[in-house]
C-alpha cells in the first residue's frame, strides 16, 4: 500500500512545479499546496491512477491577512489505501475563483456549493451556485468572512432596527429602508430562481405535480424540505433543500476558546455526542501534539461504542415507527433497551445525550466503582434483545416485502455519491474509519466490519442491528484490556496550539465525521470545518429517489437514519 | 411468521420493566457523576473568576458575598449561576483551580420567575463559615494587612534611605573605598 510520501513523490513527478508547498504528516496525511492552474489536472491524476475515488469534501478559509482565500479540498480512497491528501488552493481576495471538482466527484456539488454563499468564492465550471444551507437573502452577504459585520448593515452590523410601538413595546424591524438600500451600506439580495421556481421550472406534462414532504413533517427526522416531482405514483426526480435549522455552529466555533468550542460540536448531533467531541479533541490535539494515556483511550473507546449503540437502537426504532409497524412496535421496545445504555453514559459522563466529555489530552471522568460488571449485564440485555429483533424482522414477511430491493444503491453509485457509514458499507464496501483511519486503540481490538452486498433498505437496517452486537464485542474486550493508569495528560491552563491546521476523522455512528481545524497560535480557532455524514446521505438522496414509488420513499430515507442538525450544523 | 410478533408484544406487556415513573414523586437514581446543579464550598473558593471567563454562554457572574474565607478570598466575590442560560457543561467544574465548584445530584430548578432561577451563592454554597469564623476571619485578614501594611511602609522607608544614602555617595564620587559603603548602605536597609 502507498503511502503518504510515495503519493507526493508520484504527484512531483508527474506535476513538475506544480506544488509549492507539501507537508507529509504522518504515513496517512499529506497536506498540499497547489497551482490552481493544475488542481483540475493533479485531481484526476490522483483519482484514476492513485484509487482517490473519495471525495471527502471542501474547506474554505479566509486569510485576511494575506488577502487570500484558501479552499482545502481532501481526497481519500475507499481501501485502495489509507492516504487522505488535503490539497490546498490559494485565489486572490478581491476577485476569488477555484476551479470546481465537480467534474471529477459527483458529491463535490454541495461542499463547493457551501463554500460559496459563506465566503463568496466562485467555482468556475460548476453546475448551480444556488444558497444550499442560508436564506436566498443572504447570499452575497459572504457571512463567513472574517471581515464580515453583521446583516443587514454589513458596516456596523446592527442586527435589527429598534423602534418604540405606540403600544409601548418596542419593535425590531429587520428589513432595510429605501435609503438605506440607497446608501448602500446594507447588503442587498441577488437575483437568481429560488428553490421553488426551479424545481417549477422541472415540471413538464399536466399530469405531473410537486408533492412536499417537510420541513415539517411526520417523517422527517428534523425540518428539511423533500419536493418530490410525481408522475403517477413515481418519483421523477427529487428536491431537497435544507438549513431550516442552520445554527452557524463553525462560525460560532471562531469566536470561542478551543475548550469553550467543545460543548457545540455535542448539539450538532446529540445521537452522537461523543464521537463529535471525539473528532474535535482529535484535530485539536494533533494541532497540540499531545496523545491522551491509554487508560483514557479505553474510556473514550468504550463511550464511543456505547454511543453507537443507543444511536443506531433509536434510530431503527424510530424508523420502524415511520414505516407503520402498529401491530408491533417495536420503537418503544428499543427506547426502553436504550435507556439502560444511556444510563451507563450518564454514570461515566453525568449527562444522558449532551456529554462534553472527552477532553483535549484525556477524559474528564474515570470510570465509576462497578462499571464493568453493570455494563457486562446490560450488554447481555442488548445482545439477547437485538438477536430478537433481528430474527423478528426477518420473520416478518410484511416488513420484508416493504423493505427488500428498496432504495438499492449499488457498490459503483455508493462509491460515487460520497456517502459513507452503513449505506456504504450495505453496498459491499467495507469503508470504515475504524479500519482506514485508525485512531486510539481500535487497531488492538477485534472486530469485524459488517457488510452485505445487496445495498437495499433492508440490508441497511439489518446490518444496523448487527453493529449493535460488533459493538457490544468491542466494549467487553476493552474491560478485559482496560489499564489502570492515568486518564488525563498534562496541558497547559490556557491551550494555545501553535498556528496550523489538523483534519481528524472518526467513524460516527452514521459514518465518516472529519473535523478541519485551523489555528493561528491564539486561544480561539481560526477555523472549524465539519465534515459530516449525514450531509453526504442527504446530497445522496435525490438520485437515490428517483423512480421510486412514492410510499417507498420513507423506506429509503428512513433507512439512512439520518439527522438534519448536524447537516444544518 | 407475523404471529411472532404477537408473541413478543405478549411478552414485552408481562415483562415487569420499569419504564415511566410517577415524575414530581418518584426521582429516577442519579449516579454520582451526575452533573446537576452546582455546589459551590465557599470555605476554599479564591474568586478568581476562571469559572465566569470559560462559560461558553456567559451564566456566571460574580458576586459579593459575606460568608467566605476573606483570607483567600480578597473581593469576597463568588460566583452566581444563571440556570437559564446554564447547559450543565461542566467547563467551570473542569476549569475551577481549588475545585471548590462541583455539580451535584439535585436538578429540579423550575421557578415562577426567569429571577428565581438566578441562584446566587447563598442558595449554592454547601459549605460556608458562620458569622463568628468570618468575623474572626476577617479579623485575622485585618492583622494580616495592618502587617503587611506596615512592613510595606518599613520598606518604603528603607528605599528611601537606601537612595538617599546612594545620593550622598554619587555626590561624594570617590573611587576606590565606594563599593564599600554602598554595601553598608544595603546592610542596613535590609535590617530596616
Amino acid at each position: 500500500m502507498p503511502n503518504a510520501s510515495d503519493i507526493l513523490s508520484a504527484i512531483q513527478s508527474a506535476f513538475p512545479g506544480a506544488v509549492t508547498e507539501s507537508r507529509v504528516e504522518s504515513d496517512r496525511r499529506l497536506w498540499l499546496t497547489v497551482d490552481a492552474k493544475k488542481l483540475v489536472d493533479i485531481t484526476k491524476f490522483l483519482r484514476d491512477k492513485h484509487g482517490f475515488d473519495h471525495y471527502s469534501g471542501a474547506a474554505g478559509v479566509d486569510r485576511i491577512n494575506d488577502n487570500l482565500f484558501e479552499v482545502t479540498e481532501i481526497l481519500t480512497s475507499h481501501g485502495a489505501h489509507q492516504v487522505v491528501v488535503l490539497m490546498k488552493v490559494k485565489t486572490p481576495r478581491d476577485n476569488p475563483s477555484v476551479p470546481s471538482l465537480n467534474g471529477l466527484y459527483w458529491n463535490a456539488n454541495w461542499y463547493e456549493r457551501e463554500a460559496w454563499e459563506m465566503f463568496g468564492i466562485n467555482f468556475e465550471g460548476h453546475p448551480g451556485l444556488y444558497s444550499l444551507l442560508l436564506p436566498d437573502e443572504l447570499v452575497g452577504a459572504w457571512p463567513w468572512r472574517k471581515d464580515w459585520k453583521g446583516y443587514p448593515d454589513t458596516t456596523t452590523g446592527k442586527r435589527a432596527v429598534e423602534k418604540l410601538a405606540t403600544s409601548g413595546h418596542t419593535e425590531y424591524r429587520f428589513e432595510p429602508t429605501i435609503e438605506e438600500l440607497k446608501a448602500g451600506t446594507v447588503h442587498q439580495r441577488q437575483k437568481f430562481p429560488t428553490f421553488r421556481e426551479r424545481e417549477e421550472m422541472e415540471l413538464g406534462s399536466d399530469a405531473e405535480m410537486i408533492m412536499h414532504m417537510g420541513p415539517q413533517h411526520a417523517v422527517v427526522p428534523g425540518p428539511f424540505l423533500l419536493d418530490l416531482l410525481l408522475d403517477g405514483e413515481r418519483v421523477k426526480k427529487a428536491f431537497l433543500d435544507v438549513g431550516y435549522i442552520h445554527k452557524g455552529i463553525e462560525k460560532i466555533m471562531e469566536n470561542r476558546t478551543y475548550p469553550q468550542g467543545l460543548v457545540y460540536t455535542d448539539r450538532m448531533c446529540y445521537m452522537a455526542s461523543i464521537s463529535n467531541n471525539e473528532a474535535y479533541c482529535g484535530a485539536v490535539e494533533k494541532l497540540l501534539g499531545v496523545t491522551p494515556p491509554e487508560r483514557a483511550q479505553y474510556i473514550r473507546v468504550i463511550l464511543a461504542e456505547l454511543s453507537r449503540i443507543q444511536s443506531h437502537l433509536l434510530g431503527t426504532g424510530e424508523f420502524l415507527t415511520l414505516l407503520g409497524s402498529a401491530t408491533y412496535s417495536p420503537f418503544m421496545y428499543m427506547i426502553i433497551d436504550r435507556e439502560d445504555v444511556v444510563s451507563l453514559m450518564e454514570a461515566v459522563t453525568g449527562a444522558r445525550i449532551t456529554h462534553s466529555f472527552v477532553r483535549f489530552g484525556g477524559v474528564r471522568n474515570d470510570l465509576p466503582d462497578g462499571f464493568a460488571d453493570q455494563t457486562r449485564k446490560v450488554l447481555k440485555m442488548v445482545r439477547e434483545k437485538t438477536t430478537e429483533y433481528i430474527d423478528l424482522l426477518a420473520s416478518d414477511p410484511i416488513y420484508q416485502q416493504r423493505m427488500e430491493g428498496v432504495g438499492v444503491l449499488t457498490p459503483g453509485d455508493a462509491r460515487r455519491l460520497g456517502v459513507s457509514g452503513p449505506p456504504l458499507r450495505e453496498s459491499d464496501t467495507p469503508y470504515d474509519m475504524r479500519r482506514e483511519d485508525p485512531i486510539l486503540v481500535y487497531p488492538d481490538l477485534d472486530f469485524n466490519v459488517i457488510t452485505r452486498t445487496k445495498g437495499d433498505s433492508l440490508a441497511r437496517v439489518e446490518a444496523r442491528m448487527e453493529e449493535i452486537l460488533e459493538s457490544c464485542h468491542i466494549v467487553e474486550q476493552c474491560l478485559d484490556q482496560i489499564p489502570e493508569g492515568p486518564i488525563q495528560e498534562k496541558l497547559p491552563k490556557k491551550v494555545k496550539p501553535e498556528p496550523g491546521e489538523a483534519y481528524y476523522r472518526v467513524e460516527d455512528p452514521r459514518g465518516e465525521m472529519g473535523f478541519f481545524v485551523v489555528s493561528d497560535g491564539s486561544d480561539k480557532p481560526y477555523r472549524v470545518k465539519v465534515r459530516g455524514p449525514v450531509y453526504a446521505y442527504f446530497q445522496a438522496l435525490p438520485p437515490l429517489l428517483e423512480g421510486v414509488y412514492v410510499a417507498d420513499v420513507v423506506a429509503i430515507a428512513g433507512s439512512m437514519d439520518s439527522c438534519t442538525s448536524e447537516v444544518d450544523r | 411468521m407475523v404471529l411472532k410478533n404477537y408473541k413478543i408484544t405478549l411478552k414485552a406487556a408481562t415483562r415487569d420493566v420499569e419504564v415511566t415513573r410517577m415524575y414530581p414523586e418518584f426521582m429516577m437514581e442519579l449516579p454520582a457523576n451526575e452533573r446537576g446543579i452546582h455546589e459551590l464550598d465557599a470555605t476554599t473558593c479564591i474568586g478568581c473568576g476562571s469559572c465566569a471567563r470559560i462559560c461558553p454562554n456567559g451564566c456566571i457572574e460574580m458576586v459579593p458575598y459575606k460568608y467566605g474565607n476573606p483570607l483567600k478570598n480578597k473581593k469576597m466575590v463568588f460566583p452566581q449561576i444563571d440556570f437559564g442560560r446554564c447547559m450543565f457543561c461542566g467547563l467551570c467544574v473542569d476549569d475551577c483551580p481549588v475545585s471548590c465548584l462541583k455539580m451535584g445530584k439535585k436538578v429540579t430548578i423550575a421557578g415562577w420567575n426567569r429571577e428565581d432561577i438566578i441562584l446566587g451563592p447563598e442558595k449554592i454554597a454547601v459549605n460556608k463559615f458562620s458569622d463568628k469564623e468570618v468575623a474572626d476571619l476577617a479579623a485575622e485578614a485585618a492583622r494580616i494587612a495592618a502587617e503587611k501594611k506596615a512592613a510595606a511602609a518599613a520598606a518604603a522607608k528603607a528605599k528611601a534611605e537606601k537612595a538617599k544614602a546612594e545620593k550622598a555617595n554619587a555626590a561624594k564620587a570617590e573611587g576606590g573605598d565606594e563599593p564599600k559603603k554602598n554595601n553598608k548602605a544595603k546592610a542596613k536597609g535590609d535590617e530596616a
